[in-house]
This record gives structure tokens, sequence and C-alpha cells, in this order.
């Protein structure tokens, strides 16, 4: 015991002489939230989205439906395109917009006939705010429709089927407002327009680019940690410090888990930084700051025990670099680690999902989204300890040869 | 005390060790002499735990090296030949960690740590990371860590390679220190002058086994008094060995186109007829060399090559 502490202090010694090594193992995750949160905005930005209008009626009223959209500060967050229903409902599918309205042939007619008609609203499941901001602006269009029909009455079809209405319609119209206006009873009547609202196929719950982005570059930093750490066996080996080791009551096991100790110490301060990065400063909310530390460091110290195993069984120091940079990058760029698997071929997703890494972040999204638990975690925890242990007993068995 | 008895060490085929069997007592300076491939460092290797004996038994303390392993290195220290230091620490830290790795604890470590830098002149350096430190300084800081935990045996695996001559001075006097003080000390040394002026009682080794042991006088004496004459030039082997045949009492220990040596008594009278009897024999002699007995003769005589070979 006393030895485990000396050699965790001499590990973290050693770690604090070495700046750069630290600040890096500290920074990547730092850097990470800041260029990402620079890159893709962080929650504070007004969203932007893309309202696609398939207006098959063409009139003048339909077109008036454009404009509710086109008033500030909507138009900050709305961009309008004007499309036909089927490459409408082709880019709905493909998640290309906020939303999809469709403005029915007949639409002007029926509503100065004061006919039921139907708009029908699709809207993007992958996206919270902005779909449910344009329905509720149709929402309010639509009951305006409705309170015009009730004000305006007979007049209406009037103005639908003649030409330019003459002076003596226009004021009367406004003094049918004008006696309407004072008659709310008639507005408990139902609206005459429906609004339809459809939502398109299931789809991933929704995500910003942080949240897509931030976990995969989290566990890329973490395996480059888990590298350089590695690696620093060797060093021992090459200093002769683990040959006088041997000649001492300690035993290489301890050292082994000095070793492990320390680098969850810094892992515990990365994975800190990460997450709360992730949370305050990228804004992605996280469901358990906890548990996704604490998973961090877990996935951080399996990471270093794997990559330790592979570089002891090397012939020496520089092919354990070489292999272990053969091993960390096509896993990094497999496992979700560079990519986000959100933005790889489904089938090259489901490989990766395989990885070590993969299987990792995984379930780390889960936590963070609130969709794995206590339960899960320590499913998962005791999975890598079983790992972890195999790992442990196999670069101990490696060490006693290169002594 | 370091018992080792009928001590084996095999590598596949290659046997390092052959049968050794030695006994160190405290407060006594052992040496072990032999040239490169004679099997010091395996059996050093065998005694530090380092290895596991193929055969034959190892004890410090009266503690089995093997069977009681911890027990057994809690005795030991080791000064290995390599530097075994962490560079990027400085020479308080590594005592801190090794006094560590020996089970030490403060306020005993911390007084020993004092107490070692202080007797190996590195005191006012302690705090600096040892990458700056010159190699005597790094020999000397090597040797505090073996000797922290003031252990009642101590291994010293040529301490003094590539050491300037001031701190070699300070190591010896370092070592014959810790021998007073009752510890038993296993040195090997490829200087002959330093295991002359420094060993109680020495051994000499090659390929693998223990060819001559005892206190310097006993070795000496089976040299019989008798002197190394060095000629170097060049030399006919077989008409250089048969032209010694002449001169009474000569032995020759090596023959070759370049290397004549020769064991005799009395050598500075019977310099002229060895010369006469050469030149007779066709060889150029270009120099001479003429050593009283020493450790050094006496290993060229056992083992037919000098020590750095």
């Amino acid at each position: 015991m006393r030895f485990l502490f000396a050699s965790v202090r001499k590990d973290l010694e050693r770690m604090r002489r070495d700046p750069l090594a630290l600040a890096t193992s500290l920074g990547i995750p730092l850097v990470l939230v800041v260029i990402i949160t620079l890159v893709f905005g962080g929650g504070q930005a007004t969203p932007q989205g893309r309202l696609l209008m398939a207006d098959e009626d063409g009139t003048v009223l339909s077109q008036a439906l454009t404009a509710a959209f086109s008033r500030e500060p909507l138009a900050k967050m709305i961009v309008i395109e004007t499309t036909d229903q089927k490459e409408g409902r082709r880019r709905m599918d493909r998640g290309d917009a906020s939303a999809l309205l469709i403005v029915p042939k007949g639409f002007q007619e029926a509503f100065f006939q004061s006919r039921p008609i139907q708009m029908q609203l699709v809207t993007n499941p992958a996206q919270e705010i902005l779909p449910n901001i344009i329905q509720e602006t149709l929402s309010i269009v639509v009951d305006g429709g409705f309170y015009v029909q009730r004000l305006g009455g007979p007049l209406l079809p009037a103005l639908a089927a003649g030409p330019p209405p003459s002076d003596d319609t226009v004021a009367q119209i406004s003094i049918a407002f004008s006696r309407y206006g004072r008659s709310l009873s008639k507005y408990i009547n139902p609206p005459l327009i429906g609004l339809e609202l459809q939502v398109t196929a299931e789809k991933p719950a929704s995500q910003n680019i942080a949240a897509i982005f931030l976990p995969a570059m989290l566990f890329m930093g973490l395996l480059f940690i888990g590298n350089a750490h590695a690696l620093d066996i060797w060093k021992e080996q090459l200093w002769g410090t683990l040959r006088r080791l041997v000649s001492t009551p300690a035993s290489l096991a301890a050292l082994l888990g000095a070793r492990l100790i320390s680098l969850a110490l810094i892992l515990t301060a990365v994975a800190l930084v990460g997450v709360g990065g992730m949370r305050w400063f990228a804004h992605v909310p996280v469901a358990s700051v906890s548990l996704a530390t604490l998973w961090l460091v877990l996935s951080g110290a399996a990471f270093y025990l794997f990559l330790v195993t592979i570089a002891v069984h090397a012939s020496g120091q520089r092919a354990a670099s070489v292999i272990g940079n053969l091993v960390v990058f096509p896993l990094s760029l497999l496992g979700g680690s560079f990519f986000p698997f959100e933005m790889m071929p489904d089938w090259m997703a489901s490989i990766g999902r395989f990885t070590p890494n993969g299987w990792a972040i995984t379930e780390f999204k889960a936590f963070v989204a609130g969709s794995a638990h206590t339960k899960d975690f320590l499913i998962g925890a005791a999975c890598m300890a079983a790992a972890g242990s195999l790992l442990f007993l196999l670069t101990l068995r490696r060490i006693r040869k290169l002594v | 005390m370091i018992e080792v008895e009928q001590l084996r060490k095999a590598y596949g085929e290659l046997i390092a060790v052959d049968g050794v069997s030695f006994a160190a007592r405290p407060g006594e300076i052992f040496g072990l002499l032999g040239p490169n491939g004679a099997g010091k460092t395996s059996t050093i290797g065998c005694i530090s735990g380092l290895l596991t004996p193929s055969a034959g038994h190892v004890k410090l303390m009266g503690h089995d090296v093997v069977r009681e392993g911890p027990a057994a290195r809690a005795n030991l220290g080791v000064v290995p030949q390599e530097i075994a230091l962490y560079e990027d620490l400085s020479a308080h830290e590594n005592l801190a960690y090794w006094g560590g790795a020996q089970g030490m604890r403060n306020p005993k470590l911390r007084d020993r740590i004092q107490q070692v830098l202080e007797l190996t002149g590195l005191l006012d350096r302690a705090k600096e990371p040892v990458k700056q430190f010159s190699g005597g300084m790094k020999r000397r800081l090597n040797f505090a860590c073996g000797i922290l935990h003031s252990p009642k045996v101590l291994l010293l695996d040529e301490p003094t390679v590539g050491v300037d001559p001031q701190s070699r001075v300070r190591l010896l006097d370092l070592v014959r220190s810790q021998a007073q003080a009752g510890t038993c000390v296993l040195y090997t040394t490829h200087y002959m002058q330093e295991a002359e002026a420094l060993c109680d009682r020495l051994a000499i080794m090659d390929h693998g086994k223990v060819i001559a042991a005892g206190t310097l006088i006993e070795l000496r004496a089976m040299l019989a008094e008798r002197d190394l004459l060095r000629l170097t030039g060049v030399f006919a082997p077989q008409a250089a060995r048969a032209a010694m045949q002449h001169i009474d009492s000569v032995e020759i220990l090596q023959a070759d186109e370049s290397l004549l040596l020769l064991s005799l008594p009395g050598a500075s009278a019977k310099l002229p007829a060895v010369f006469a009897a050469l030149a007779g024999a066709g060889a150029e002699v270009r120099g001479t060399t003429l050593t009283q007995p020493s450790l050094e003769s006496l290993f060229i005589k056992l083992t037919g090559k000098e020590l750095r070979e």
C-alpha cells in the first residue's frame, strides 16, 4: 500500500513535469468543445429552419400565408422555399427542412365560400423548436382566417365571384366588420378551415451538432491519452527502473496499478472538463453528469489497459509506437471517434458500434441523453472491469518478461 | 549474508552459470571477477531476484530468494551497472520513490534521504531533475538509491564504470563505509586495481564457473611469485613456443602472431635470454611489459585472457 501511494505520487509528479503532455491531455476536450461550439454554434444562437411551401392553389390568399412567416422575428428563424408536393415530401423524408406546408387547390375559393378545406403541415421529428413555431404560427393564421370569415359573412362570396369591389362594397364590408365585432358569441363555432398535422416516419431523437460531435471528439481524446501513456512503460524499461524494482519487495502489479490510478485521476479531470464543457459551454443537455463523467473515466482506463497490452507485446518502444498508432487511428475512424456514427453510412456505423470505443460512445450518448441509467452503467462497468482485469494480467505477465 | 549453492542458470542450450557456489559474510566485501560472458551478470541476476535459477539455491540473510522473495529482497540493496533512475524527477523524488518501494515511511525516510544525499555529496542538487546531472552525479545517486534503506546485503554491479576519478574515490569510500557498518557487499568490477584495493575475498569466474576463490593473499600464492611478461610484436607462434622451451621455468600463457604472454620467476634477470631466443626464432619484439605478481596476472594465468576482453 505504501508503495502504491509512492508510485501514484511519482507518476503524477512525472506527469506534472511534462507540462506539454499534461496540457494536451487536459486541453483536448476543452479545445474540442470550444472549436465545435464556435463552428456550429452553442445553444444560445437563434435556430434557423426551412419551411417548404407546396402552393397548389396559387392564389392571392394562398400566397398571403407566406407573408405570415416573412415578418420579424419569424423571418430571422424561418426561410421559406416554394416547391411542389412531391419534391417537398421527398425532401422531408431526407430531413432537409423543418416543415412542409401543402396548400390544396381551391383553397381561396373554399375560404371565400366558407366551405371546409384542409391544409397539410408535415413536420420534421428530428427538430423540436422550429416545427413547433411553424405549427403555432399557422394555427394563429387559421384562427385569423376563421374570424375574417365570421366577420365577412355573405360579403366574402361576392368578393370572390366578381370583379374588383366598388367603394360601396368596401364600405359595406367595413360596417359588417364593425357589427360582427360586437357579436363575440359567434366566435365559439368551430373554424371551417382545418389543419391536419402529419409527422413523417420515426427518426432519432433531436440532437444538436455539439451533441453529435463532442462525444466522438472526447473519446478520440481518450484514445490518444491512453496511447501516449501506454508507451511510457517502455521508457521505464529503457531507464532500467523496472529491473531495479524487481530487486525490491514491491511488486510490478502495484506499479501497474499505480499507473492506472494516476491515469484515472488525470482522466477524471479530462472528463469533468469535457462533460462540463458540453453542458455549460456548448449547452448540450446532459441527463446525468456523474454517470457520463464516470463512464468517460472508466472508458479511458479500459482504453489504456487495451493499448498498454498491445504496447508491451511489441518488440520495442518504436514498434510499440507504430503499432499503437496503427490501432488507434482505424479504431477512431471506424468506432465513431472521428466521424460520428450519425454521419456514417448505416452499414459502417453498424460495424463501428461493435468496436470497443464505438460501444463506449454509444453508451456514453445514452447517459447524456438520459436513456440509460445507473443499472446500465453498472452492467457496462462490470463488463469493462472484467475485460480490464484480463488485460491487466496479460500486461503484467509481459512486463515480467521485459524486465 | 549471501549463500550461493550450486547455482545454475541456463538459457535453452546456453549454460550461463554452471554450479557456482560461494558465501559472503556480513562486513565483508566479496569481489566477483570475470571477463564478459563469464556469468557474473547472470549470477547477480539470480541473487537479486531478476532471474529465476535453473537449479541450486541462493539465500540472503537466511531467506531463499525464490521461495521467500519479498523477505529476502527486504534485506537487499542493488546498485545496477546501468543507471536506473527517473530522469525527469529530482534526486530527492527518486530517493523518496525507491524508499517507498522498500517500504520505508516518514519520518525515517525523510531523515535517511537527507543522510544519503549528504553522503553522496548531492544535498545541494537534491531538487534538480536528474537529467541535468553529470554522469558521475547520476552514478552517486544510483548508489544512494541502493543504500537508502540500509540493506544488510548490497550488490554492486560495476558501479564505477564511466565515473570520473573524484566520484570514483568517493564511491569506493562509500562502499568501504557500508562494509564497516556490517553490510555484506558483493562487488563486480572490471578494474583489477579496484578489486585489489577494495575486496576482502574474491571469486574469479569464467565460462559460468568459479575457477579460483579466496583472499587476495591466497590468490597471489597461486601464482607462486611468478612475474608476468607481456611481449608485443611479430611472432611465429610455433617457433616462439619452441624457442621458449630452452629457457628455464617459463610458462607460455598465450602465443599468437602479435602477442606473447609469459609467466616466469625473476623475469628481469631472464630478459636478455628471452630476447635472444625470440630473435633466433625470427620474432620481432616491439614492446615489453613486465608485471609483478598481481590479481591481473593471476586472472590472465587462469583464464588465458585479459579481464576487459
